[in-house]
């Protein structure tokens, strides 16, 4: 049967962290908000298949590999036993508090929460199934469009088993394979790496470019590569893989080298981490003017406003990069675009953060970026070897460079490599935002010993007299 | 195939306009080229010609509607889908090659690689090598900073694309004060360390657009109007957006210019005769012999005399700019309103161009025909108000020009000469001039030199250019 409902002012479907953080400023601003997930609670893949699951087992990781370095300063553990029920438990643990969390902030906001599945019917209608089956009509004024992506698997692969796994399988943690091999490294498959190594797996990993985590910066993903040099008992860089098939308990795969030499490989599972995609199919938008890009994004102004006026879209689905800071960020440009105040979605500098170890972070303007637009920029690196801090901590090898315009000093960009680094970044950000100057680093006074140092004096070199480095 | 009727742009300086008129139906079969709508931008009336031909589909602006470039106005459906498509993809690719050509060539040219600084407090190098490093840093840094102003250089001709606004230096904060304020951050200019835009900054240009010295986003600011209803009935229209330019540009010049006006007189006699021979070549040549187009040519020539009036102020900068070319604005009554298109080269031309040039112009301004273009660069407007009536008045200087001439009706006067009264015909001329860089006595002598002028019109012949000058 169908209902039909009264005028809402804001629908948000899906309840990642762009489309809660949508629902929860329109709340604040005053609108009549409903949000719509499949989901029991607020989340989305962030909470419930993405960067929190991933987080809480990646610290599990972190501490085995700290647990086991510690020998090197005089402190000797038993070896690590890995109890993999207690550690699944503990992070849906995890998941379930900050979920329940949210679900509180939305019933306290007075925000209305559907659990289902919502597609378009015009550009003030949407028809919606809910969990429970039943359908329901909601016309709206204005729909803020956050479905986010989905994980992409290779042409011509099937995926039916469960020996293929993807990033949100992977999370499930269901078992330990003996051997995996993971298709993609990037941010999804390093991570995943990390955490499957430690839970006692051999990992394999091949990637279609010349290296890890293609785009970033050289020099930063060194740090990472010097520091893991055990973390993969294969890697293999330049190759693809063209065939994966799935026999009894194990995974044959097919690679192919630049030199087009195929070779095949057995093991007990793959993990597909080839990166994401947007969900723009089911929802309707054909009875929409909602318009997609070359790529598949929808296309978005600065108030990411679609071409449909009734309706925004926000997070994942508008581009570029599918990182759920961003999604907040945009969810709450959204809502306050739809609750009339002059906003706009116009960042600086969005972070990225690769949650490995060591960490990589970077933001605004990289090198290679600068390359690539032929811009001229002035480096300076401060290698973490003369920080203190990153002594203690046994973090030496890391590194800290900012990418500066050599004409008015400003900070255009920053990376960042070595332990930490995810935390360290937010003061580069809000540097780039505010256009600080080399100066305005160097001359704010950092508290030693702490890795935030290599920020200042990164910035000290830039000038030619950092106190840590002595250079003629 | 459906084709989009996109806005293109109208003038490097107009992005926005109102449709005034849309001159095709739904329905209607056109041609490229045809005319679809009328667009009003700041001072034009321009009529927008179709890129394609075909059947109008869907008009998708309405009257009063405010239209950027790239808006579309509407569909066609074109007969034969393929050829100006292809076109335009060869054209786009092309543009894109050469957009990677220039940036391989960007590359090769960056400079060396920054060197690795090497983190470790003991290493030591020769200090011979500091100073040569420092020699090459040098010359890298100067290289560098070439480049730099260069790069500088191309991206303030170029329009402003999404990658060149990115580079604006302020905080989110400021930003987000400009978007509040309407002030289009792009166009602050920053006085922060490293030219970083400050609040301040934001505030001052809102000041500066209010009162009319930046941008065109309001009309001047006014005391509250009482309610006029009460006294009897009244009715409201928007004001043209020509109005609206005119509002602002007046109300410019007359806070800023301390405006003083001269009145003088000049004997017309000469002159009149003058026309009346030389009236059947002008006529043969496609103009009409006014006293404007004489007017222009003599003012032309004054303007020679007394650089001065040609000039512009530069109170930033404390420098007055003489402009070595001589572009006069002719006042035009429309049905629109005032415009003022301009001549230029009035001081190289003979009153024939001129005479034939002012009929042209004229006529364009009160067909709407003229582009913003049109209406740019002009030096010092001569206005004639002499076809209506009056005896004077005081013209309001178009800054940041430094004078206007305002001509009223000549009349039939007893001129008192040789101890005797005698008739003869007299134009009242009205000079505005800027305080500021002109003093009075420099008025009146420009003003007599016009009025000598007109006295002996034939040393101004017909048709060589630079004449007057021997």
């Amino acid at each position: 049967m169908m209902a039909k409902n009264e005028k809402k002012e804001v629908v948000v479907i899906g309840a990642g962290p762009g489309g809660y953080a949508a629902a929860f400023m329109a709340a604040d601003l005053g609108l009549d908000t409903t949000l719509i997930d499949p989901e029991a609670q607020p989340g989305g893949v962030c909470l419930y298949r993405g960067c929190i699951p991933s987080k809480a087992l990646l610290h599990v990781a972190k501490l085995k590999r700290e647990a086991l370095e510690a020998d090197a300063f005089g402190l000797d553990f038993s070896r690590p036993e890995i109890d993999l029920d207690k550690i699944r438990s503990w992070k849906d643990e995890v998941v379930e508090k900050l979920t329940g969390g949210l679900k509180q902030l939305s019933k306290r906001r007075k925000i209305k929460y559907i659990r289902g599945m919502a597609a378009f019917k015009d550009a003030h209608t949407l028809e919606v199934e809910k969990h429970d089956g039943e359908k329901e009509e909601l016309s709206f004024q204005h729909a803020i469009l956050a479905t986010g992506s989905r994980p992409m698997s290779l042409p011509g692969i099937n995926t039916g088993s469960g020996q293929i796994l993807f990033s949100d399988d992977a999370l499930d943690i269901e078992s330990i394979p003996e051997t995996l091999l993971i298709v993609g490294g990037g941010y999804i498959g390093l991570e995943m790496g990390t955490v499957y190594a430690a839970l006692g797996a051999k990992i394999s990993i091949v990637e279609m470019t010349q290296g890890f985590l293609p785009g970033t910066d050289r020099d930063l993903v060194k740090v990472f590569a010097k520091g893991n040099e055990e973390l993969f008992e294969e890697q293999w860089f330049e190759t693809t893989v063209t065939d994966i098939e799935e026999s009894d308990e194990q995974v044959r795969v097919t690679f192919e080298n630049p030199e087009g030499e195929q070779e095949e490989r057995t093991f007990d599972k793959v993990l597909l981490a080839v990166g994401r995609k947007p969900l723009t199919g089911n929802i309707g938008l054909d009875h929409t003017g909602v318009t997609l890009d070359d790529k598949g994004f929808v296309k978005v102004n600065a108030q990411r406003q679609t071409e449909e006026p009734s309706i925004y879209a926000i997070g994942d689905i508008t581009g570029e990069p599918l990182l759920a800071h961003k999604a907040t960020h945009e969810g709450r440009v959204a809502a306050e675009a739809i609750a009339g105040k002059k906003t706009a979605y116009e960042p600086r500098a969005i972070p990225a953060v690769v949650y490995t170890d060591p960490e990589i972070a970077w933001c605004g303007l990289t090198e290679t970026q600068a390359e690539e637009q032929g811009k001229q920029v002035k480096i300076t690196r401060f290698r973490w070897s003369a920080s203190g801090r990153a002594a203690t901590i046994g973090g030496s090898t890391g590194l800290t460079k900012l990418i500066i315009d050599p004409g008015s000093d400003r900070i255009l960009g920053v990376g960042i490599a070595g332990k930490q680094a995810g935390d360290l970044i937010s003061e580069a950000v809000l540097a780039v935002e505010m256009a600080a100057l080399a100066s305005d680093l160097s001359l704010t006074i950092h508290p030693h010993p702490t890795l935030s140092e290599t920020l200042m004096e990164a910035a000290e070199a830039y000038y030619g007299h950092p106190t840590h480095i002595f250079k003629r | 195939m459906i084709k989009e009727i996109k806005l293109p742009e109208i003038s490097e300086s107009a992005e926005t306009g109102t449709v005034t008129e849309i001159l095709v139906e739904e329905g209607d079969q056109i041609e490229e080229e045809q005319s679809v709508i009328a667009v009003e931008t700041d001072k034009a009336s321009v009529e927008i010609p179709a890129d394609e031909g075909g059947e109008v589909q869907e008009i998708k602006v309405a009257i009063g509607d405010e239209v950027e470039t790239g808006t579309v106005i509407l569909t066609v459906e074109t007969e034969a889908g393929e050829g100006k498509a292809g076109k335009e993809e060869e054209k786009k690719e092309k543009k894109e090659a050469t957009a990677t050509e220039e940036k391989e060539a960007q590359k090769e040219e960056k400079a060396p690689e920054e060197e690795e600084e090497t983190a470790t407090a003991e290493k030591e190098e020769a200090p011979e090598e500091e100073e040569e490093k420092t020699e090459k840093e040098k010359v890298a840094e100067e290289e560098e900073e070439e480049a730099l102003e260069t790069a500088r250089e191309e991206a303030a001709a170029a329009p402003p694309d999404e990658a060149s606004k990115e580079e604006v230096p302020a905080a989110p904060s400021v930003r987000r004060l400009a978007r509040e304020l309407g002030v289009d951050i792009y166009e602050v200019e920053g006085t922060g360390p490293g030219d970083r835009i400050t609040a301040d900054d934001v505030k001052s240009y809102a000041r500066e657009m209010i009162q009319g010295k930046g941008g065109e986003a309001a009309l001047p600011e006014e005391a509250e109007l009482p309610d006029f209803s009460e006294w009897g009935a009244v009715s409201r229209e928007k004001i043209s957006n020509i109005r609206k330019a005119t509002a602002h540009k007046t109300t410019r010049s007359w806070r800023q210019i301390p405006h003083v006006t001269h009145f003088d007189e000049a004997d017309l006699s000469l002159a009149e005769s003058f026309m009346k021979d030389n009236a059947g070549e002008v006529e043969a040549a496609g103009g009409k012999l006014t006293i404007t187009a004489l007017l222009v040519k003599l003012v032309g020539e004054a303007l020679k005399q007394f650089p001065v009036f040609n000039a512009s102020l530069d109170l930033k900068n404390e420098e007055i700019i003489y402009k070595e070319y001589i572009h006069i604005g002719l006042a035009v009554d429309t049905d629109q309103g005032l415009l003022v298109p301009i001549l230029r080269d009035a001081g190289q031309k003979s009153i024939t161009e001129i005479a034939v040039e002012i009929t042209d112009l004229a006529e364009k301004a009160r067909n709407q025909e003229l582009s913003p273009e049109a209406m740019r660069g002009g030096n010092f407007i001569v206005t004639n108000l002499g076809g209506i009536g009056g005896t004077n008045f005081t013209p309001i200087i178009y800054h940041p020009q430094v004078a206007i001439l305002g001509v009223s009706r000549a009349q039939k006067k007893p001129v008192y000469s040789d101890a005797n009264f005698e008739p003869r015909t007299v134009l009242p001329l009205s000079l505005s001039y800027d305080h500021r860089i002109i003093d009075g006595a420099t008025a009146a002598r420009f003003t007599r030199w016009l009025c000598e002028a007109l006295k002996t019109p034939c040393r101004y012949s017909m048709k060589n250019s630079n004449d007057g000058k021997e």
